[in-house]
């Protein structure tokens, strides 16, 4: 089918997105002045400014093409992956996140060094470095897909385009441009998927949006509003096998592996803030996000049953959100919709890009660098890494072209790197007794069985729960199940069999040692009396030590003690904590209603000597 | 006629293996402590943790019934 190339104020439309997105992240680019604020952003962002970037990273620019394709083929079922990951929440919440903020790692790899060996921690960054470079190089593919059609530039030539422009605006920002760029594109994507939800009515309604909701709801059959799947079939969408595949190693391998997700949460100015971003990104932003990127699908085939040539004759599935859009939308409209698309890739590859550059710089030139001090280099290093990552994904980009289909690509993907680090991670918190040999057991034979499972699809087949083996295709997501079960079934027997881990040396990283991981960061016995915020203003003193002071009648509103920390931010709240720093009470001094910074404290915390700044007791 | 295994055979399978991982999730996060109800923040969360559970639930069971009540 010949796809719409668009009118003239489509492109122009499209042209201005990324000009502003340019912009805004070269501007937040001001705020990262070392590693920390790089790839961390400090510390110190509030939950809804979390919640709504992580949004923009879920979604990928895939993610549209891929569930309006299923939604038109099945229906409501298209948003079983968005609506199964509340049940690993308990673990996430209580577990991995407060290990991995208050025990300074700065990537998953150093997880896997620290809880077992150097070995792994290697075998992780390899393993992890593919993934995400891949996952950033679909994405590329993806958007240029579109893209190339509308502007008719070769699909190479507009994948190095969109290479060059994330580059750009995150070159110099870092998690605080990427953040503040995701939180913009958020929004746009979720307000653009929506508002072509509303378009899509008024279309079946014949303008109007009320009968538009009658007319869509009888025009799809009892079978499309189910929210699940067929139970086993068809081998290509069951339920039981995107469970396995999305709901228990997807979940797990995005709450727990996804370095760009677990570094938005330490971006958090606060486990707890973390925990607010996480819980309500599941629980109201992801159904809304199933709704924006499965809608097209869902209005696409209402449509194709009231008005049976409205679409395309013999159509592919996979085109139905572009002739949807097309449809529904008048020019400039499709263009802010296709602009969301872009919205959707730009988000997830930043992530993905600052992620991958961290993994660089703390796995690979980190532990070879003489100079471990040296954070101007570590910055300069991260940057060219950053590029580096675009690069590399830009020349995966033909090897992912050559699948049938993204989806595929995709599912290939996750199937293939997910499975063992899953498994890794996942018993290194909550197995004690899972020993150094057994991950290293687990990633090697793990995958070695695992690829025995592709060739040989017989020993699949006991977990298959009824679904049909496709003849030289194999499994495809009930594989997941038999991936899982090999690679857990192997560090196990193999933690059985060798000695098991010194308490010291995994203390602070499993789940068991969650409660004195407060007294491990903060160096002493953390003070839990409950306190208030204070507002104050700021006064400059000389000096560079990073304590902050305050009268005894704050420290007293505060329930603070001397060397406790303390989170000082800009009392505008809609800042989101952009200004923002953490320190340490010091001495205290008599002018009530003052804080004593350094100059430090107030280049850091880009703090404005007239505005009024909150304070509060973190620990 | 809709099949069961399209319809609740799903929706059991999903809270009733996911309701297991949830259900084995809570009790390490208080056997170890890391969950610790003395805290009054926590006890917050634990209402969340089920009312997450809940709301799911519930939001595929009106589903399944306003599918099968429809033509």
């Amino acid at each position: 089918m010949e796809i719409s190339v668009g009118s003239n104020l489509d492109r122009i439309v499209i042209l201005g997105y990324f000009a502003i997105v340019m912009g805004f992240g070269a501007y937040f680019g001001k705020y990262s002045k070392t590693t920390s604020d790089y790839f961390f952003g400090g510390r110190r962002f509030s939950w809804w400014l979390i919640t709504i970037s992580i949004v923009a990273t879920g979604v990928g620019s895939h993610s549209f093409v891929k569930y309006s394709t299923k939604a038109y083929e099945y229906g409501f079922s298209s948003t079983m992956t968005y609506m199964n990951d509340w049940f690993f929440m308990p673990l996430f919440l209580f577990g991995w996140l407060p290990i991995i903020y208050y025990s300074r790692i700065r990537s998953i790899p150093e997880y896997f060094e620290k809880r077992f060996n150097p070995i792994a921690r290697s075998l992780a960054t390899l393993m992890i470095l593919l993934y995400m470079i891949g996952y950033i190089a679909i994405q590329f593919l993806t958007l240029a897909t579109a893209l190339y059609r509308i502007y008719q530039i070769p699909l190479m030539l507009t994948v190095i385009i969109i290479a060059i422009v994330t580059t750009i605006y995150m070159h110099y920002g870092g998690q605080t441009s990427v953040i503040f760029t995701d939180l913009f594109q958020g929004l746009v994507l979720l307000f653009s998927g929506i508002f072509l939800f509303i378009l899509g009515l008024e279309y079946l309604g014949n303008h109007s949006s009320v009968s538009g909701i009658q007319a869509f709801w009888e025009n799809l059959s009892p079978v499309e509003k189910l929210p699940f799947a067929h139970f086993n079939k068809p081998p290509d969408f069951n339920f039981v096998g995107i469970f396995w595949q999305d709901g228990i190693a997807g979940s797990v391998g995005f709450l727990f592996l996804n370095q760009g997700l677990i570094m938005r949460f330490m971006a958090a100015k606060s486990v707890n803030e973390g925990r607010k971003a996480a819980a309500i990104n599941v629980l109201c932003i992801l159904p809304i996000a199933a709704l924006v990127v499965s809608n097209a699908g869902w209005i696409g085939k209402a449509i194709s049953n009231l008005v049976p040539n409205a679409l395309p004759v013999g159509m592919d599935p996979n085109d139905v959100f572009v002739s949807v859009t097309n449809l529904v939308a008048s020019p400039g409209i499709f263009g802010f919709i296709i602009a969301a698309l872009c919205a959707a890739l730009m988000s997830t590859a930043d992530t993905l890009v600052n992620a991958s550059s961290a993994i660089i710089v703390n796995d690979i030139y980190q532990p070879f660098t003489k100079n471990q001090n040296d954070d101007k280099g570590q910055l300069k290093f991260a940057r060219i890494s950053s590029i580096a990552v675009k690069i590399l994904a830009v020349m995966l980009v033909p090897f992912f072209n050559s699948f049938d289909s993204i989806y595929e690509a995709h599912g290939w993907f996750h199937s293939t790197f997910t499975p063992p680090l899953v498994v890794a991670v996942f018993l290194g918190i909550f197995w004690k007794r899972f020993t150094s040999p057994a991950v290293i057991a687990t990633f090697i034979g793990g995958a070695f069985l695992m690829v025995l499972g592709q060739f040989i699809p017989d020993l699949i087949t006991p977990l298959a729960h009824g679904i049909e083996l496709r003849p030289g295709r194999g499994y495809s997501y009930i594989g997941a199940l038999y991936n899982l079960i090999v690679c857990a079934g192997v560090g196990v027997i193999v933690s059985l069999f060798t000695k098991p881990e010194k308490n010291e040396k995994i203390q602070g990283l499993t789940i068991f040692d969650v409660n004195n991981l407060k007294k491990i960061f903060k160096g002493n016995d953390p003070n839990n009396r409950p306190g208030e915020k204070v507002s104050v203003k700021l006064k400059l003193i000389s000096g560079d030590e990073d304590r902050v002071h305050f009268s005894q009648k704050e420290m007293f509103l505060m329930s603070a003690e001397v060397g406790d920390l303390v989170y000082i931010s800009d009392s505008r709240k809609w800042l989101g904590g952009l200004k923002s720093i953490h320190s340490t009470y010091g001495e205290t001094h008599s002018e009530e209603g003052v804080v004593y910074l350094t100059s430090t404290h107030l280049e850091h915390g880009h703090f404005m000597a007239e505005k009024l700044l909150t304070a509060e007791k973190e620990m | 006629m809709i099949e069961f295994n399209q319809s609740w055979l799903p929706f059991i399978y999903l809270y009733g293996v996911g309701g297991i991982i949830l259900i084995v999730g809570i009790r390490i996060i208080l056997k170890t402590n890391a969950l610790n109800l003395s805290i009054p923040r926590h006890k917050i969360w634990l209402i969340i943790l089920f009312f997450g559970f809940v709301f799911y639930c519930l939001l595929h069971f009106i589903f399944i019934l306003l599918a099968l009540g429809s033509k």
